[in-house]
């Protein structure tokens, strides 16, 4: 009898201890949107301390047992797992759960080079990392909308998908020089950057000459680039002539879309004309002439 | 035994001159990054170890500013809105009482992307960590984890710094 009652006694004490382990209980949801904030329920009575440990940091704060606790939605602005705490005495009852980023609302578009030449295959890169109001790193898939067009010409555009929180792309810059809108697009949220076409080198850049007063003058054709865009004034352009005298070299600036120079006593010689990598043609002038 | 004495100098004075730079790193978690499954442009070689060595730095500055609850020690390493979180979390924890305690069991790391122009690289970090939350001197929490961040990371004059780190579920 005596072996029945203590046997009593020892199941009654672990049904209590398990009760009061049960009334400890938190139960959270298993995650969240960052910033939504939540309650979490949690069993008991009294008084406790409750710590809310996240990605970036902890929390603490006295709370009354019985009833949801309310994390508030600032404390749950990043991303990452957080574990939730609750201490009565020396005991603790803990749960934990994630935050995940909310829709877009920001993002980071980084389009390169702020200039360069028509026409140059894969020379315009754009990556965006999409984010969320609280700066979170958004790593669901998402679609970004990339956008390329100069003035009123035809805009290229192409829609990638975020991989690992990235989306990012190459394209060819167009024929047309001018101020290239780069738009890239995620949700609601639209980024613009310019990137600023200029003509590419010369192409069958030609010279004709004349006697001068002085020697002879060199006047190139209209220096265009092989998409027919105006080489823009300014660009140097270098005529030789090499003769028995030796050589010599003149560099003129592009103006008005040509360049020219004279010179001066020439009386036999082989005059050629080169911009940048780029040869044009070449005269003779004077004796086999 | 006058040539054994002079290599003996010469082998100590080695020592001497490796010592400081020895004693920095053998403090930093160990970091093992891996460059050959990334998109966007290729990860030089000199390129994987400086990022690997400041990923390294900014992980043991982030594990003391968050024990000794100094948010001056962030700066150095992230920069951006990743300086702007741990400084809040450092303040917000030592206005609690409480500080977070990493012991760094070490990172593999893999680089997902390297941006064409340079500027950014995002690496997925799976680490291995053993945290623990003391509220003043008592630990309320103490757990082995292995946790999955991904970081952004971008050049700046001298060395590579963290402008984020997210954790993100396991995949």
């Amino acid at each position: 009898m005596k072996n029945f009652t203590l046997g009593l006694l020892l199941i009654a004490t672990c049904w209590f201890a398990a009760y009061a382990a049960h009334g400890a209980e938190l139960k959270a949801p298993e995650r969240i949107e960052a910033g939504a904030g939540l309650s979490i329920s949690a069993g008991g009575n009294g008084e406790a301390t409750l710590y809310l440990v996240g990605p970036a940091g902890a929390v603490k704060r006295e709370i009354k047992l019985g009833g949801d606790i309310k994390i508030a939605p600032e404390e749950v602005q990043n991303a990452g797992k957080y574990v939730v705490m609750v201490r009565t005495g020396d005991s603790t009852s803990s749960a934990s759960f994630w935050v995940m980023p909310a829709q877009p609302a920001r993002m980071s578009f980084i389009a390169r080079p702020s200039r360069l030449p028509v026409a140059l295959s894969n020379g315009i890169s754009g990556v965006v990392y999409p984010f969320d109001k609280f700066h979170n790193l958004i790593v669901q898939p998402q679609p970004v909308t990339f956008k390329l067009s100069v003035g009123e010409a035809q805009a290229t555009s192409r829609t990638v998908t975020t991989r690992n929180g990235v989306a990012w792309i190459s394209l060819d810059s167009s024929r047309k020089v001018g101020p290239a809108q780069f738009v890239a697009t995620v949700g609601e949220v639209s980024e613009r950057r310019v990137v600023q076409q200029m003509a590419a080198d010369p192409c069958n850049l030609r010279i004709k000459a004349q006697p001068s007063k002085q020697g002879v003058e060199v006047e190139t054709d209209l220096i265009r680039d092989c998409s027919g865009n105006p080489v823009p004034d300014g660009t140097i352009v270098t005529f030789t002539a090499v003769s028995p005298k030796g050589k010599s070299s003149v560099d003129a600036r592009i103006k008005k879309g040509v360049a020219k120079t004279e010179l001066p006593n020439l009386q036999e010689a082989t005059i050629s004309v080169a911009s940048g990598v780029v040869m044009g043609n070449e005269i003779r002038w004077g004796g086999s002439r | 035994m006058k040539t054994l004495v002079v290599a003996l100098a010469i082998a100590l004075l080695a020592g001497f001159s490796a010592s400081p730079a020895y004693a920095d790193d053998a403090q930093l978690p160990n970091v093992q990054l891996n460059a050959d499954n990334g998109g966007g442009r290729p990860v030089e070689e000199l390129t994987k170890k400086a990022l690997a060595r400041d990923y390294a730095k900014a992980w043991r500055a982030l594990a003391q500013a968050l024990e000794q609850n100094r948010a001056d020690l962030i700066g150095n390493d992230f920069t951006g809105i990743a300086e702007e979180k741990y400084a809040a979390a450092v303040a917000g924890q030592a206005k609690a009482g409480l500080r977070t305690r990493y012991v760094d069991r070490g990172h593999k790391v893999d680089v997902l992307f390297y941006s064409p122009e340079g500027l950014s690289i995002e690496l997925r970090d799976t680490a291995q960590l053993e945290r623990q939350v003391l509220d003043g001197d008592k630990v309320i929490q103490s757990e082995q984890v292995t946790r999955h961040y991904i970081a952004l990371m971008t050049p700046t004059e001298v060395r590579w710094k963290v402008r984020l780190l997210q954790e993100v579920p396991g995949q």
